[in-house]
């Protein structure tokens, strides 16, 4: 090959890689959404029925089911692209580290008996943030957009404290509508409407 | 005489597959075999000989994952063949800009 060709060879194959780039990651918000909105609308209905202490760790069930959930849908979208681009990848690992963080801080809250007071706003500020960057490195409004109002929401946990707290449950619940389901929705029809056109 | 030297072209890169691979990976996180298969409208045979030849250099890695039929085997590239990706290009640049003024004087010359 002569240099003009391979430096025609090289452009060639970015630009197919370019053309062929999909987005993907439509059903990730959808299958963390609505286990996080569910387990937090059950355990809201189990403090209110039985208020014992082990309706506090009902919690535990959203990474059971939305980890399961989130594998499954990882591949799926491996399955129909066979590729990832860094920006899917940034926005995974982002996802997987605010899992995980919830995770983490969720047991220590609730081994150090501050759980009441903190985890959902703690929560909520995570699921915000998550779904803020998430927008703004897909250059998608709608999710930045829902991504502050979740943060903002996080605030009202740390007024319901005391006898008030499992209604923080409610409000974690719709931070989850807010930062994970409602977008989740709109970029599943974005993402449907951009790849069949 | 012109003092332009030519830089040494990396063998390895030196491939039109493997040029290929090289590039469709470093515009991507990773890539299965298949993909790999499509972009560059190779067969698997020769595909898996040259992933080969680029793993051994240390310019990707190749994971395996699951088992049986849905076994994939995924591709991504590493910091070294991301350095000596972009230093060929580089070179090629290089050389580039050296023939075309060269081509235009002959072309005036010529007139």
């Amino acid at each position: 090959m002569t240099t003009t060709e391979e430096l025609d060879l090289i452009s060639r194959v970015r630009g197919e890689v370019l053309s062929r780039k999909e987005l993907t990651g439509e059903n990730l918000f959808l299958g963390w959404g609505y286990p996080t909105a569910i387990v937090l609308l059950l355990e809201f209905a189990a403090l209110l029925i039985w208020n014992e202490d082990w309706c506090s760790w009902l919690w535990v069930g959203i990474p059971l089911i939305g980890a399961p959930l989130m594998i499954y849908f990882l591949n799926e979208d491996y399955e129909r692209t066979h590729s990832r681009t860094l920006e899917q990848n940034v926005i995974l690992m982002m996802w997987i580290f605010i899992g995980f963080a919830s995770f983490v801080g969720g047991t220590a809250m609730g081994f150090a008996g501050v759980f009441p007071s903190c985890y959902c706003a703690y929560q909520g500020l995570l699921m915000g943030m998550g779904c803020f960057m998430t927008g703004i490195i897909l250059h998608f409004r709608p999710k930045t957009i829902c991504g502050i109002i979740a943060s903002a929401l996080s605030a009202i946990p740390l007024f319901l404290q005391g006898d008030l707290w499992p209604w923080q449950l409610l409000v974690a619940s719709l931070i989850a509508v807010v930062a994970l389901i409602i977008p989740g929705h709109l970029f599943r029809s974005y993402v449907r409407r951009r790849n069949n056109s | 005489m012109s003092s332009f030297k030519f830089p040494v072209i990396n063998p390895v890169l030196h491939g039109e597959l493997r040029l290929k691979i090289m590039v469709a990976l470093d515009s991507l996180n990773d890539a299965d075999f298949m993909y790999l298969c499509q972009i560059t409208d190779s067969t698997r045979g020769n595909l898996s000989a040259q992933i080969a030849m680029l793993k051994d250099a240390g310019y990707i890695n190749v994971s395996k994952s699951g088992l049986g039929r849905f076994s994939r085997t995924t591709c991504s590239i590493t910091a070294r063949g991301r350095e000596a990706l972009s230093a060929y290009e580089e070179g090629l640049r290089k050389m580039f800009a050296q023939e075309v003024p060269a081509q235009e004087e002959r072309t005036i010359i010529n007139l």
